[in-house]
C-alpha cells in the first residue's frame, strides 16, 4: 500500500481533499478537531471554506478509514468521526 | 467540474500494488508496459490474453489539451480496483486479471490505463474503473486547467446539488 499522510495530532482527525476539493481548499490534507459528528462536517467545512458545500460537497462522497459512509439526514443515526480517523472528500472520479 | 485553478498535485509516490490469487492491480508514477502486465495474467490454461490500453487524448470536445495529470487516493483506489478485478474474475471465470493505472503527468497519446485478462473482460473492466476508481484527471489548456468527472460527460457540465450518492 502507498504511504498515507502521517497520523493527525492527538485530539484531531485527518481529512484528505482530492481534485475539486483540493482546488477549493488549496490543500491536500489537514487536521481538524475530533470527535466530530459526521452530520456537522459540512458545517465545519463551510465555515472554513465558504461555498464548499454547494461547490464541492453537494456532489462528493465521504469516506472514513477507506470505507464510504452515508452522511446522515435529520432523524437518522449519526456517525461520529473519532480522533485518528482518516476522512476523505471524494468528488466524482475521472480515471481511465 | 470546471473549476480552474493552480493547485499542485501531491508528490509522486512511485508504485503501489495489490497481488491476490489471479489478481494484480497497481497504481504507478511510471510509464506503463503492456508486456509486463500480460505476464501478470499469463496462464497456459487460458489460451488467450485480452488486453486493453487506454491512451490520453489531445483534446476535450475539440479544445486542445496541453498536458494531463492524474492524482489518486491510492489506498482506496487500490481497494476499489481489487474489488472490481475480483468480481470480474468470478463473473467471467477468468484465469487472471490485471489492471494498472498510471498517475502523475501522462504525455498526450501515452497509455494511462492497461487491463489484461486471461480471457474476455477488458471492456467491461474499463467501464467499471471509469465509474468507480478514485482517480481524478486534470486537463491543462493554454488558459487554465479543469478537473474532469467521468459522469459529467461533455465539457464537465456542472453537477447539480442533491445528486450525491448516485
Amino acid at each position: 500500500m502507498s504511504a498515507t499522510p502521517k497520523p493527525a495530532a492527538p485530539g484531531n482527525f485527518t481529512i484528505l481533499y482530492f481534485a475539486t476539493a483540493t482546488s477549493f481548499t488549496g490543500k491536500n490534507v489537514e487536521s481538524l478537531p475530533a470527535p466530530l459528528s459526521l452530520r456537522k462536517l459540512g458545517d465545519v467545512l463551510e465555515e472554513r471554506y465558504k461555498g464548499i458545500r454547494e461547490g464541492v460537497l453537494g456532489h462528493s462522497l465521504v469516506t472514513i478509514n477507506l470505507a464510504y459512509v452515508d452522511v446522515p439526514e435529520e432523524g437518522e443515526d449519526d456517525v461520529i468521526i473519532q480522533e485518528g480517523d482518516e476522512v476523505a472528500i471524494i468528488p466524482p472520479v475521472s480515471s481511465g | 467540474m470546471t473549476t480552474q485553478d493552480q493547485v499542485n498535485p501531491p508528490p509522486p509516490e512511485g508504485e503501489s500494488s495489490i497481488s491476490l490469487p489471479g489478481i494484480y492491480v497497481s497504481l504507478t508514477d511510471f510509464p506503463l508496459d503492456i508486456l509486463s502486465i500480460m505476464d501478470k495474467v499469463r496462464s497456459p490454461e487460458a489460451g488467450a490474453i485480452v488486453t486493453f490500453a487506454g491512451t490520453t487524448r489531445n483534446n476535450f470536445a475539440s479544445k486542445p489539451v496541453t498536458s494531463l495529470t492524474y492524482t489518486s487516493y491510492r489506498p482506496l483506489a487500490l481497494q476499489t480496483l481489487s474489488f472490481i478485478a475480483s468480481s470480474l474474475l468470478t463473473k467471467h471465470a477468468l484465469k487472471g486479471i490485471a489492471i494498472v493505472h498510471r498517475l502523475g503527468t501522462v504525455p498526450i497519446g501515452e497509455e494511462s490505463i492497461l487491463i489484461a485478462a486471461a480471457w474476455l473482460a477488458g471492456e467491461e473492466a474499463l467501464e467499471e474503473c471509469k465509474e468507480k476508481v478514485e482517480v481524478w484527471k486534470r486537463e491543462e489548456f493554454k488558459d487554465g486547467g479543469v478537473w474532469r468527472a467521468n459522469r459529467d460527460g461533455h465539457q464537465g457540465a456542472e453537477v447539480k446539488e442533491g445528486s450525491k450518492g448516485e
